[in-house]
């Protein structure tokens, strides 16, 4: 996916444009003239004109406002694709209730169907990573992996 | 002298060994498979380093990247390739090379020149880091302050990338590192209430979700119709190399030093090292027409020289705290939570640590010779890997090493969202090296910055009035004008 460079610019301009707004909250201390605002006011400043040559560019190259690559538009690559996002997102959403273990092992084992690896292969893949893995920050690095629905078996 | 020896007994434990060999075999694998990049590797290990003290944690990081470095040469070779983006400079002319049936040479010279070359680097970090050191001990704000800019601003001059974009991605990376306590004044900016935002964004889980999801998006698109890998083998990988030593020791030293001044300088690294270098090479060569038709001159130079410019690229970040690539960005953070400041101070403060990595990269460009061997040997079975159970399996490497560096799922969250945001930066021609420069340097950036804006009370010149930093300003200033200069340029013929 890829955004003409005069509609990412004005993107931009009006992202400076609020972090801008945001830096007009921050508190100025009397007697000190560069403040905490001093640098993100900068940044923003930056920023705008940045945007502002992408525009200027943008309008004068006449590309399309959105263009899609073609894979966006084989319905199997996009949801490839979007299963990356969707893996970590259902991570982020269920792994305090399910555990780690059998969440991890779900990522692992539907990913790998999806990308075409036989069950008999992807089954003791998809276990053996899930447990070294655990084994390893768990048990070896004491990292608090949630328990979930294994918390009494662990 | 006690600090060395000190040293010797911290790096030749049987545990830190232990570490230097898995992480090399890991280095090895990472390096040589396509879509898998040293930077990844080096942001993987820190997750698995994070509890272990600074040698072997440092150890870990240096082994695997400079096994990493030459790895990228196997697939380049083999497959057209490049494993990292360090061989992408050579990888047509390797499998010119291949075609012609020269792979055992090929993967001989690389191998040898990939070891020469890193010494060369270790080399000069062993000798120019403790001298620099001593001269930055002096240094003011000013200096960092205009060191800081040189360097952000060559990360954006030495990419290929066009410069507005560059620029972009850099100021991105400094307004992250914004978020959070603000240094001067404690107060929390752009939070929004978030607790886990006031300690600023995570960098290693931000270096997780731009480098490795990023690169997972990517290739996730492809992988169901992944086919099937041939690879021939190789044999007896060292006949012949005699004589490309004696013909080409020459373009051997050049590259090196090349690399070593690429990587020195801050901002750029390995793969840059090796396409000036190249470029070089071809300018240079007594038969540039040679060139791409699988001619071993060029390899050499460039295989010598991103290798040296990965040790050469640790020099600005131990002495100064300014990373020299998107590697020692990740070490620098590491030297950071290990509570050993870069800085001209740690040479004095913990020499030993010093003398430990300088011995660790030593090490790891000796053990390179037998392991690349072996890599090479094994390169078929290597490269058969199937990606479609590869490629969950590091998903997962991410999501838990971001979920161990801050404990909570707000590591997995901002791996996520960064992992999207550098897809969706690299899908509009934006680098992301810039940015997470920014972000490692943008607290210190903005320190330097406000500390002699208050010094200098309103008196501009005084930013030049030192002279290391008037020369370092004017350097920086320079390298401005030319840009600009360019971008006019271009837009004018437009």
């Amino acid at each position: 996916m890829r955004l003409n460079d005069a509609l990412l610019g004005a993107i931009l301009l009006g992202f400076a444009g609020w972090v801008w707004w945001m830096t007009t909250f921050f508190p100025a201390f009397p007697g000190q003239d560069y403040g905490p605002n001093l640098f993100p006011r900068i940044l923003a400043g930056a920023i705008g004109v940045c945007g502002l040559l992408l525009i200027l560019r943008g309008l004068r190259s006449r590309a399309p406002l959105v263009m899609l690559d073609g894979w966006t538009r084989e319905p199997a690559r996009l949801v490839s694709f979007l299963l990356i996002p969707g893996a970590a997102l259902f991570y982020i959403l269920v792994s305090d209730f399910l555990g780690f273990i059998p969440t991890a092992f779900l990522i692992l084992l539907v990913l790998a169907l999806w990308f075409r690896a036989r069950l008999l292969v992807a089954l003791p893949v998809a276990a053996g990573v899930t447990l070294t893995v655990h084994w390893f920050f768990s048990g070896l690095m004491r990292v608090p992996l949630p328990r979930g629905l294994m918390d009494p078996l662990l | 002298m006690d600090a060395l020896i000190q040293a010797f007994g911290l790096v030749f434990d049987p545990v830190v060994l232990g570490v230097i060999a898995v992480s090399a075999v890991f280095g090895m694998f990472v390096g040589a498979m396509p879509g898998l990049t040293a930077t990844m590797a080096t942001a993987l290990l820190v997750p698995v380093t994070f509890f272990m003290p600074p040698v072997p944690a440092l150890g870990a990081i240096v082994t695997a990247t400079a096994m990493a470095i030459f790895a990228g040469d196997i697939p380049a070779a083999m497959l057209r390739m490049p494993g990292t983006p360090a061989s992408a400079a050579y990888a047509d002319e390797s499998y010119e090379m291949t075609k012609k049936g020269q792979l055992n040479l090929n993967m001989g010279v690389n191998l040898v020149f990939s070891v020469a070359g890193g010494l060369i680097g270790v080399a000069v970090l062993i000798l120019a880091a403790p001298a620099l050191a001593e001269v930055a001990i002096n240094f003011s704000s000013f200096e960092y302050f205009w060191l800081a800019c040189l360097g952000l601003t060559c990360a954006v001059f030495l990419t290929n990338a066009d410069a507005v974009k560059g620029f972009l991605s850099l100021f991105f990376g400094l307004l992250l590192a914004t978020v959070g306590i603000d240094p001067s004044a404690g107060f929390p900016r752009f939070t929004f209430g978030e607790v886990e935002l006031m300690q600023g964004i995570n960098f290693i889980a931000t270096m997780i979700g731009m480098f490795a999801v990023s690169e997972l998006l990517r290739g996730a698109i492809s992988v169901r119709d992944a086919g099937h890998v041939v690879v021939q083998q190789v044999g007896d990988m060292f006949r012949g190399l005699g004589a490309i030593w004696r013909r080409y020791w020459a373009n051997f030293l050049r590259g090196s030093a090349i690399g070593t001044v690429i990587g020195a300088l801050p901002g750029a690294g390995a793969d840059i090292a090796a396409w000036i270098s190249y470029a070089v090479s071809k300018r240079f060569s007594k038969e540039p027409e040679k060139f791409g038709t699988g001619h071993v001159e060029g390899i050499v130079d460039s295989t010598s020289a991103n290798n040296s410019a990965l040790a050469s690229a640790w020099i600005p970040a131990l002495v100064f705290g300014i990373p020299g690539d998107s590697i020692t960005a990740i070490v620098i953070g590491v030297l950071y939570m290990k509570n050993m400041n870069p800085g001209p101070t740690v040479f004095t403060e913990n020499p030993q640590l010093i003398y430990s990595v300088f011995l660790i990269f030593i090490l790891a460009n000796l053990i390179m010779l037998p392991l690349g061997w072996a890599a090479i040997k094994s390169a078929r079975q290597m490269l058969r890997t199937p990606r479609n159970l590869l490629l969950p399996c590091i998903l997962l490497f991410c999501i838990v090493g971001s979920f161990a560096m801050t404990n909570s799922l707000y590591g997995v969250a901002l791996m996520l969202v960064m992992g999207l945001f550098g897809w969706f930066l690299e899908e509009h021609g934006i680098p992301v090296a810039p940015l997470i420069l920014g972000l490692v340097l943008g607290e210190m950036l903005e320190q330097t910055f406000v500390q002699s804006m208050i010094k200098a009370d309103g008196h501009y010149l005084e930013f030049f009035a030192r002279p290391i930093a008037g020369m370092l300003g004017a350097a920086t200033l320079l390298i401005w004008a030319i840009m600009l200069g360019r971008g006019v340029l271009r837009s004018a013929r437009r």
